[in-house]
C-alpha cells in the first residue's frame, strides 16, 4: 500500500534524482511492529524488556505525571523512561529511515521534535482539569470541574498541537517533516494492536469471533454501495472524468489515501491525480476525528460496539480512524463508568480496528476489478490488470496485525495457566508503546492538514463531492450498517 | 518539485458521458449491495450475536 502523500519528502540524490527506498514503509511497520511484539513476549520467560518504557497518569502535580510501565524499572524515574523511549524509538525509527534511503541526520533531528512536542501535548491533555472523569477522580485531585476528555481524549491535544504548526508555522512542518509518517507510526500501531487485542478477545472467544464475522459483512457492504453511489455522484452531478471519479470515489468512500492510490494505479491513472485527491482526505479525516467520537458519545453510549464500527467504516484513512476509534472507546467507557456501567476496554478499539485492517485487505481486490473493468472494457490497453496486482496491494502490515493476533490468542487459551497468565502484562507493556504510536500519529496527522489546501484554485469543485458524499451519506450509511450489524451486541462487562 | 495544479488539471479534464459498463458496474454494485444488506438483515436478525 503506497504511502505518497503521508511520507516525507521523497529521498532525491544531488542531481535531483529520485531514490528507490530499499523496502516500503509498509513491510517497515510490520518489522518494528513485530520486533516489539518479540520483545513483549519475553515477559513471559521472566526477562523484561519493554518496562523501562513511559506511561502518563492523569495528574494535578506535574511530578507524578510519568511513570515506567514496569514497576522493576521505577529506578529510572518518570523523566528517565521518557528519555529512554525517546531514545530507543530514535534508534529504531533512524535505522527504518535508513532502510527508506532518507537523510539520516534530518531525520534525527525532524523526530526530535516530533517526539517531544507530541508527547509534551499529551501529557498536557493528561491533566486533571482536562482528563478527570468521574466524581472519584475530581475528589482525588482536589479540583471541582474537568472537561472529562479522559486521559486518552490527550490524543486531541496532540492533534490540535500538529493542527497549529501545519497552519500557524508552515515552515517548521515543513522542516520537520521527514519524521511526519502517520502511515508508519499508525501501521506499528496496528502491529502491536494484534496481539492486544488477542488477550481481550481470548475472554469472550465467542464475541470476538461474531465481531470477525460481522465485520466483514459491514464492510462488503461499505464497499458495494458506498463505491457505486460517490462514483455516480462525481460522475453525473459534479462532471469528472473517469481519471478523476474512479480514485475520488474509492479516496471518500473506501479508506481515503491508500484505496485512492490503489485505484489510481489500477485504472492506470496519471500518479498525481491520487496523489491530489489524498491531499483533501487528510484534511477532512481530521474534521471527522474531531467531531464524529463526541456524536457517538452523546447518542451511542449505550450502543458502544456500533460506535467503535461506525469509526471504522466513516472515518477515512487507517490512522485517523483507528486513532478515532480510540478517543471513541475512552470516551464512552466513561460515559458509561459515570452512570455505573464498567465495560471492558478494548472491545470499541478492537472493531474499529478489524474493520479498517478488513477494508485494507479488500483494497487490493477491488482495484483489481476496477483495473480489470478499466483495461479491458473502457481504456483497451495492453498493460492488462493482473491477478498479481492484488498481492502488489495487499498491505503487508495486516500479516504483522495477524500475526500477533494469532500469536497472542494461542499463548493466551493453549498454553499451560503458568504461561497464560503472563501473557497480558506482557501484551500489556507492548500495548503501552501503542499508545507512544498513537500519539506519534495523531501529531503527524495534524501536521499533514494544512487548511489552506482548500482554498487552493480548483479544489472547490473537489471539496464539494466529499462533503456531499461524505456528509450527506458515506456517514450515515456506515452508522446505518454499524447498527444493522452490531447494535445489542455488547463489550463484556469488566471485573 | 513543484506541485500540480487542481484547477488547471480539473479545466483541461474532458467531459466523459456515462458508459454502458459504467453504468452497469455502478448498477450491480449497487444492487448486490442492497440486495445482501437485506438478507444480511434477515440473517442477523434471526441468529443475533451471542453476548
Amino acid at each position: 500500500m503506497s504511502t505518497a502523500t503521508w511520507s516525507g519528502a521523497t529521498p532525491r540524490r544531488a542531481d535531483n534524482v529520485e531514490l528507490a527506498p530499499r523496502i516500503s514503509e509498509d513491510w517497515l511497520s510490520l518489522i518494528i511492529g513485530l520486533f516489539i511484539f518479540v520483545l513483549a513476549l519475553a515477559g513471559i520467560a521472566n526477562l523484561d524488556l519493554l518496562g523501562w518504557v513511559v506511561t502518563t497518569s492523569v495528574w494535578s502535580d506535574a511530578s507524578k505525571a510519568l511513570g515506567t510501565v514496569s514497576k522493576s524499572y521505577a529506578s529510572l524515574g518518570g523523566f528517565g523512561a521518557l528519555v529512554a523511549t525517546y531514545a530507543a524509538l530514535l534508534v529504531v525509527l533512524s535505522a527504518a529511515a535508513v532502510a527508506l534511503k532518507s537523510d539520516i541526520k534530518k531525520f534525527a533531528l525532524a523526530f526530535t521534535a516530533v517526539f517531544w512536542i507530541a508527547y509534551a501535548s499529551w501529557i498536557v491533555g493528561n491533566f486533571a482539569n482536562f482528563a478527570a472523569v468521574t466524581p472519584a477522580e475530581l475528589q482525588k485531585f482536589g479540583i471541582s470541574w474537568s472537561l472529562k476528555l479522559t486521559n486518552e481524549g490527550a490524543y486531541i491535544f496532540a492533534l490540535v498541537a500538529g493542527l497549529l504548526i501545519a497552519n500557524v508555522f508552515p515552515r517548521f512542518a515543513e522542516a520537520i517533516k521527514d519524521a511526519v509518517r502517520p502511515e508508519l507510526y499508525i501501521k506499528i500501531a496496528i502491529v502491536i494492536l494484534g496481539g492486544f487485542f488477542a488477550v481481550t478477545a481470548a475472554g469472550k472467544l465467542s464475541l470476538a469471533s461474531t465481531l470477525l464475522l460481522r465485520g466483514v459483512a459491514a464492510i462488503i457492504e461499505a464497499y458495494l454501495i458506498y463505491w457505486a453511489v460517490v462514483y455516480f455522484v462525481a460522475r453525473k452531478w459534479f462532471g469528472f472524468n473517469r481519471e478523476w471519479a474512479a480514485p475520488l470515489a474509492s479516496g471518500i468512500s473506501i479508506c481515503g489515501v491508500s484505496a485512492a492510490i490503489a485505484t489510481g494505479g489500477a485504472i492506470r491513472a496519471r500518479p498525481m491525480i491520487p496523489v491530489l485527491v489524498s491531499s483533501l482526505v487528510v484534511v477532512f479525516a481530521v474534521v471527522e476525528v474531531l467531531v464524529l467520537p463526541f456524536l457517538a458519545q452523546t447518542f451511542l453510549a449505550h450502543e458502544p460496539l456500533v460506535a467503535g464500527a461506525w469509526m471504522g467504516l466513516a472515518i477515512k484513512t487507517d490512522g485517523a480512524a483507528v486513532a478515532g476509534g480510540a478517543i471513541t472507546e475512552s470516551l464512552i467507557l466513561a460515559k458509561n463508568a459515570a452512570e455505573g456501567i464498567k465495560y471492558q476496554p478494548g472491545w470499541i478499539l478492537g472493531t474499529a480496528a478489524t474493520i479498517k485492517v478488513f477494508i485494507d485487505i479488500f483494497i487490493g481486490i477491488w482495484a483489481f476489478v476496477l483495473g480489470y473493468i478499466w483495461t479491458n472494457h473502457i481504456n483497451r490497453t495492453s498493460d492488462k490488470a493482473s491477478l498479481r496486482e492484488i498481492w502488489q496491494r495487499f498491505p503487508k502490515f495486516v500479516i504483522g496485525f495477524l500475526v500477533t493476533f494469532a500469536v497472542g490468542l494461542y499463548l493466551a487459551l493453549a498454553t499451560p495457566a503458568g504461561i497464560a497468565a503472563k501473557v497480558p502484562a506482557a501484551m500489556g507493556e507492548a500495548n503501552t508503546l501503542r499508545v507512544v504510536f498513537f500519539i506519534l500519529t495523531f501529531f503527524s496527522i495534524g501536521v499533514l492538514s494544512n487548511f489552506k489546501k482548500l482554498w487552493q484554485e480548483g479544489i472547490g469543485r473537489l471539496a464539494a463531492v466529499y462533503v456531499v458524499s461524505l456528509f450527506g451519506f458515506v456517514i450515515w450509511v456506515g452508522l446505518l450498517i454499524s447498527w444493522l450489524f452490531f447494535s445489542g451486541v455488547k463489550p463484556p462487562l469488566a471485573s | 518539485m513543484s506541485q500540480p495544479n487542481i484547477g488547471e488539471e480539473l479545466r483541461k479534464a474532458q467531459v466523459e458521458p456515462l458508459l454502458p459498463i459504467e453504468k452497469k458496474l455502478i448498477g450491480w454494485s449497487l444492487g448486490i449491495g442492497l440486495a445482501l444488506l437485506v438478507v444480511l438483515a434477515i440473517v442477523n436478525h434471526l441468529f443475533p450475536a451471542s453476548v
